[in-house]
């Protein structure tokens, strides 16, 4: 299995940086691809494979996105799916989505995603910029 | 005569409050780089972090409306290979970023085929006439939903447009021939 994904931002697409050694996976910036699809899925992907392997073990993610557009979040709900059925097979998950307290809009998608999980622990915090 | 032609039609733009205008065919590139410069203008106006956000997410679903569904349409050549992704056809659209008092608006038009007036229309009034609960609750229903038949995004545009404008929606429709309606959608944040 790899240990990383590491895709730098680009002013449409966010910066993605799963550490799978360290279980640290991150996805933060502005996303409105050009093609949400083509965009998500090797990360969709590296995911799937690194949840595959998970089984008991704990994982954290983190949600730092300033901006996405509809497309995106339907990526980002997604990715969501992916780690609750994760937690539901017995992974220990922390979902961490950070938003700018400037933006409540940001904040109150996080509230419509965190409401949809139940084994995944979910963390709903302020940006520290 | 030539200055005084694309003055009036600047005139015409500035007495309506109009800061940026495009009018044409619309590809990703146009919307990245008109984009741009919409931040830059919102961050000299000094807009608060929430409007330029607003703002701006409009203005993307509006031009994204435009290169997925406008009628008017041109078949482009085939892309090289290594350019799989572009789109087959580019598409013709009009879309407009301005002032009225203090409020942004961002108007955006194109036309559509007669076909698909009436369900549009049915879309955008239910949109439209809902508070900011029910909308989030249609979004979050739309989220998990399947798309649509035609739709090449997630179905969510006119929803997102609706949640980050401060005023409803407004649209409006003109027969232009027996195929096809001017269909113009307008979003004040």
């Amino acid at each position: 299995m790899r240990d990383k994904l590491d895709i730098e931002a680009t002013s449409r697409t966010p910066a993605v940086i799963f550490d799978f050694a360290g279980n640290h996976l991150k996805i933060s910036g502005e996303s409105y691809p050009e093609d949400v699809t083509e965009f998500y899925r090797p990360v969709f992907d590296a995911l799937d494979e690194y949840l595959g392997g998970l089984g008991q073990g704990s994982c954290r993610f983190d949600f730092e996105l300033i901006y996405l557009n509809s497309s995106s979040a339907k990526a980002v709900m997604m990715l969501m799916d992916k780690l609750e059925a994760a937690a539901a097979n017995g992974a220990s998950v922390d979902i961490h989505w950070l938003y700018d307290k400037e933006d409540d809009t940001m904040q109150e998608l996080g509230e419509e995603f965190g409401e949809d999980l139940e084994s995944a622990k979910f963390h709903l915090e302020k940006m520290s910029v | 005569m030539l200055a005084g032609q694309l003055m009036d039609l600047r005139s015409m733009l500035h007495k309506q409050g109009v800061i940026f205008a495009y009018s044409g065919y619309v590809t990703e590139p146009v919307l990245s780089g008109v984009g741009e410069a919409l931040k830059q203008k919102l961050t000299i106006d000094d807009a608060d972090t929430k409007t330029l956000r607003s703002v701006f997410a409009i203005f993307v679903e509006q031009m994204q409306n435009i290169i997925r569904y406008s009628a008017e349409m041109q078949l482009a050549p085939p892309p090289p290979a290594s350019d799989a992704g572009a789109l087959k056809e580019i598409r013709y659209g009009i879309l407009t970023i301005g002032r009225e008092g203090v409020d942004y608006i961002v108007c955006a038009g194109n036309l559509v085929r007669q076909t698909d007036v009436e369900r549009l229309r049915e879309r955008l009034s239910k949109i439209r006439d809902m508070n900011k609960d029910e909308l989030k609750a249609l979004y979050k229903e739309k989220l998990r939903a399947d798309p649509e038949e035609g739709s090449k995004g997630a179905g969510l545009g006119f929803m997102e447009i609706a949640r980050r404008a401060t005023q409803p929606i407004e649209f409006d429709f003109v027969e232009v021939d027996a195929d096809y309606t001017f269909f113009a959608l307008k979003a004040t944040i």
